[in-house]
């Protein structure tokens, strides 16, 4: 479980568990209770009903729409945005390439910045989402420095003039409800989606083989780092291309 | 009291001090029985661009917080656009106009009761009639349900027909190419097909959100799509580019049409059985090689005879699209013929109605009104459209109006939510146009740049807060309905405008209903009353589509590669290729400007909308792109100040983005800038270049449009 304690796990898991079932519609029994201490098969995957945002890079139109969507869902201030972009252009006129990836919190299996954060505000969801309290959070910027993505950002709250960490907190209130994140719900071309991690990272590697025969360095991103990721990537070229993977 | 903007706006800043004494009390328990509150979702209609897509506005406390696709509506699919989200903004915009006002000055209004303002409009609209008959007077709208029912009723009563829409700055080329070929404007279909030619179309960045998720579900299965385009956009950057100098795509599609013929890979039987003038056009065809064309589109002949083979192969699951506005809806002198050779190439696919090919596509259609309706008059337009301009289409020339404007000739107008005065090309002429007027109505939601050109500002509430005609949409019927109560009391709905307005001009007997019994009647015979559609929003309901080959909508009732009407108007009776108007060749310092959409933004109308706007903010994309080897060759840098000149002397000056992603020739400059209406200060602090500031006014030979890309300007580092 990496940093992650025993006791937040639990607690995270015994909100989350009752909701999961209703995201995927299958057996209460399969699903109400997250398997705490087994593996999967792979060894990679601790609970069964671990969930996963896909994003494939190689079907963004760069809309921003998601962003947009995540603003309006989560409330947020005009200038906090959740999801990111970042760019490469590669090449020469005519033989030019643009790749883009989102960068946005990437919910690790094994996250720094829950066992760093010095009043607990970080805790894992049973689906595997990193969650913030917003409210108790005190904007201290540590979790910044030990996310491997650099991705808080710390930024007084409007009103208050407190200092808080925004990040993407994988639309929990929605996911409890059995409802999509709003990126996924709202994306216009099926570039985001939500599913089960074992959904989500099959329909990432079916896609990466297809893409292979016209991107040879297409990969999946996310399956192992960090213990594996929240936020599958399918991009079209090596991960070091993109400025905030590792 | 006369109020300009500095007023206009402190008028309203006494709702912020009503809000922040309210703080005095309980707020933790405030926010819990706010935050317990239901949220109700109402099916409604999206406002921001002309595709009113489908959706729910999500409310909680009597206030809209958030918006999700329609999932019955053709056109969103479930999903929306960036700028659907962004557009909530709109409903509580300080720059609404919230009143009627009246004109006392340059930008200065003083508020009016309607009683007033109906009287006065009616009085000097009468005069106008009385003085200068129907012909000087006319209607500009974006022509939806509302604008037509009640609009065009409005105007025919008063005898006028010069009704126009924003086509001649969209794409007028476009349908006009189409209907004298194919008979009609007609889709892709996308999902399906397994070889896509897109000729400047972006669904990335002019969306509707059902396109774009054909779009990617095409690509995610592996089809081919090519991306033609002067900029690597962002459709192109997730399908192959193909960079083509502006202004040729023409000559591309007539070269793809050689080799499908002279390779003998084109549907015979089609061609045979339902076309017509197949040999006048094989006749002109040989000269038209790929080699020619590469001269001209800079497309290497080798990849010109890939594309066609490409398209060969996959027929008839292939189809060239025929995009919107993008490359030749009112681009160049050549546009409407560029849109009949991609006509042309379609009927050499034998895609017509096939899985994967092009679809000319029946929509659910509405009962026809029962009520008493005015004669259509038949009278000359006062726009030129079918005297000076005879193919010009029904959507009318705004900016050869406001040309006969200066010179005497149209007197008064009523524009709704509708912005020519920023959105036509030359603002200048449209300006001083509409200053020779003798009466402008704006009937708006905002203080847009051609409502501080009106003499009444007529004020409408936003797309949340009121309700208006049914429309069919594709299979799917749908309408406005009203989400929250009006935000400003003085506002009213255009019904309730024109049915005010058509009393005062002794016509109101044409108006004898309410919106509701309209409504009722448009849904005669449907299943479902209004009261289910006003809950639902959008009701998808089965329309039988043609299969085969239907008769086309030509004089011939067959596809038209030689078209009679425009041998007789003295036009080319089957498309051959000419250059734009201002050529192809250009001086070292000069560059030809066309402008184009991104994803956040619709129009000239959103740059004020804080999220949208933090879009470009953040991304830095209000720039001019110049292509990197010419800009370094003028000694411009990534970021820099340029001057761009026209021939004429006018300039504007913008920031610009050195890239790789564009063709040397071109200029490209975002489309949704530049806004010249104080009342957008975000706007205005955002900046940016508008070209239409500087691109003369034109009007092109054949359908009139405005030749919005016929703009070649010499760039200089400021």
């Amino acid at each position: 479980m990496g940093r992650v304690s025993r006791r937040q796990f639990l607690k995270a898991s015994g909100f989350a568990g009752a909701a999961t079932a209703l995201v995927t519609g299958t057996a209460a029994a399969q699903t109400v209770s997250p398997n705490l201490e087994g593996t999967s098969e792979n060894g990679q995957n601790p609970a069964t009903n671990r969930m996963a945002m896909l994003m494939d890079n190689s079907l963004c139109v760069n809309c921003h729409s998601c962003r947009l969507a995540c603003q309006n869902e989560n409330k947020l201030p005009v200038t906090e945005k959740y999801i990111r972009f970042d760019y490469i252009e590669t090449g020469r006129f005519p033989n030019v390439k643009r790749l883009l990836n989102r960068h946005s919190c990437m919910h690790c299996e094994e996250a720094p910045c829950i066992g760093v954060c010095p009043v607990n505000a970080l805790e894992k969801g049973a689906e595997g989402f990193t969650h913030t309290d917003f409210e108790t959070c005190i904007g201290c910027g540590v979790c910044l420095h030990v996310c491997p993505f650099e991705v808080p950002v710390i930024s007084e709250e409007a009103g208050t003039g407190k200092p808080k960490m925004y990040k993407c907190n994988g639309c929990r209130h929605l996911i409890a409800a059995g409802i999509a994140p709003a990126c996924a719900t709202n994306c216009i071309t099926g570039a985001v989606q939500y599913g089960t991690w074992d959904e989500m990272r099959a329909k990432a590697e079916e896609r990466v083989a297809k893409l292979r025969a016209t991107s040879p360095g297409a990969n999946v991103y996310g399956i192992d780092e960090q213990g594996g990721l929240g936020l599958l990537l399918v991009l079209r070229t090596p991960p070091a291309d993109y400025p905030h993977l590792v | 009291m006369a109020m300009d903007r500095r007023t206009f706006f402190r008028s309203t800043a006494g709702a912020a001090v009503a809000v922040a004494a309210m703080t005095t009390i309980d707020m933790r328990a405030w926010a819990q029985v706010v935050e317990e509150a239901p949220v109700e979702l109402k099916g409604s209609l999206c406002n921001v661009c002309s595709s009113h897509c489908g959706m729910y506005i999500h409310v909680k406390n009597g206030r809209p917080w958030k918006v999700t696709g329609h999932p019955d509506h053709s056109r969103s699919r479930g999903k929306l656009c960036p700028r659907a989200h962004g557009g909530l903004y709109w409903i509580y915009d300080p720059a609404r106009a919230k009143t009627p006002l009246k004109r006392v000055g340059e930008q200065e209004f003083e508020q009016i009761s309607w009683e007033q303002a109906t009287d006065e409009i009616a009085e000097r609209l009468k005069r106008v009639l009385d003085q200068h008959g129907p012909q000087a007077v006319f209607y500009g709208h974006n022509p939806r349900r509302s604008g037509v029912v009640y609009g065009n009723r409005f105007m025919h009563a008063l005898g006028v027909n010069t009704i126009q829409t924003h086509n001649a700055a969209c794409n007028t080329a476009r349908v006009l190419g189409l209907a004298h070929t194919f008979g009609s404007s007609y889709n892709a279909d996308w999902a399906n097909s397994d070889y896509l030619l897109f000729i400047g179309r972006n669904m990335g960045e002019g969306i509707r959100t059902s396109t774009a998720l054909a779009f990617g579900e095409a690509i995610a299965r592996g089809a081919t799509v090519v991306c033609v385009d002067p900029r690597l956009n962002e459709s192109a950057a997730i399908a192959e580019w193909v960079p083509i100098r502006p202004g040729t795509d023409m000559a591309l599609l007539l070269a793809i049409a050689n080799v499908l013929v002279t390779e003998d890979l084109y549907d015979k039987e089609f061609i045979n059985t339902h076309t017509i003038g197949f040999h006048r056009f094989e006749r002109v065809l040989p000269q038209y090689t790929p080699e020619w064309a590469e001269e001209l589109t800079t497309i290497p002949a080798d990849r010109i005879r890939s594309i066609a083979r490409g398209l060969a192969a996959a027929a008839p699951a292939a189809a060239v699209d025929t995009g919107w506005k993008g490359a030749f809806g009112a681009a160049y002198a050549n546009s409407t013929d560029t849109a009949r050779a991609v006509a042309y190439v379609n009927a050499l696919l034998g895609n017509l109605n096939k899985r994967g090919g092009i679809r000319i596509s029946r929509g659910a259609s509405l009962a026809s009104l029962p009520f008493q309706a005015p004669e259509t008059p038949t009278g000359p337009r006062g726009d030129g459209v079918g005297t000076d301009y005879p193919l010009a289409t029904g959507h009318g020339l705004p900016h050869l109006s406001m040309e006969k404007a200066q010179k005497g000739l149209v007197k008064a107008g009523i524009i709704r939510h509708h912005n020519p005065l920023r959105t036509i090309p030359d603002y200048d002429h449209m300006l001083a146009g509409y200053r020779s007027l003798d009466l402008l109505v704006v009937i708006e939601t905002h203080m847009t740049e051609t409502a501080l050109e009106a003499d009444y500002i007529l004020p409408e509430p936003s797309f949340a807060e009121r309700e208006e005609v049914i429309e069919a949409t594709g299979p799917s019927i749908c309408m406005r309905t009203k989400a929250i109560e009006k935000v400003h009391p003085e506002t009213k709905s255009f019904d309730e405008i024109i049915t005010l307005l058509a009393n005062k001009m002794g016509v109101g007997r044409y108006f004898d209903f309410t919106l509701d019994e309209l409504n009722e009647a448009l849904l005669s015979g449907q299943p479902f009353s209004l009261a289910d559609l006003r809950e639902a929003g959008s009701i998808e309901v089965s329309v039988d589509q043609p299969e085969g080959v239907p008769e086309l909508n030509t004089p011939s009732g067959k596809f038209e590669f030689y078209s009679q009407r425009f041998a007789d108007e003295g036009f080319n009776g089957v498309a051959e290729w000419y250059p734009p108007e201002t050529g192809l060749q250009l001086r070292e310092n000069e560059f030809r400007v066309v402008h184009g959409k991104q994803a956040y933004h619709s129009h000239c109308a959103t740059a004020n909308i804080p999220m949208l706007a933090q879009v470009t903010k953040d991304y830095d994309t209000n720039r001019v792109w110049l292509n990197a080897e010419r800009a370094a060759n003028l000694g411009i840098s990534d970021g820099d100040y340029v001057r761009f000149t026209a021939p004429d002397g006018r300039s504007g000056e913008a920031r610009v983005k050195v890239t790789e992603r564009i063709h040397p020739d071109m200029a490209f400059a975002p489309g949704a800038y530049g806004n010249r209406t104080p009342y957008f200060e975000l706007s205005e602090k955002l900046g940016g270049f508008n070209p239409h500031d500087i691109t003369a006014y034109r009007s092109e030979p054949i359908v009139g449009h405005t030749m919005m890309s016929e703009l070649i300007v010499e760039v200089k580092r400021v």
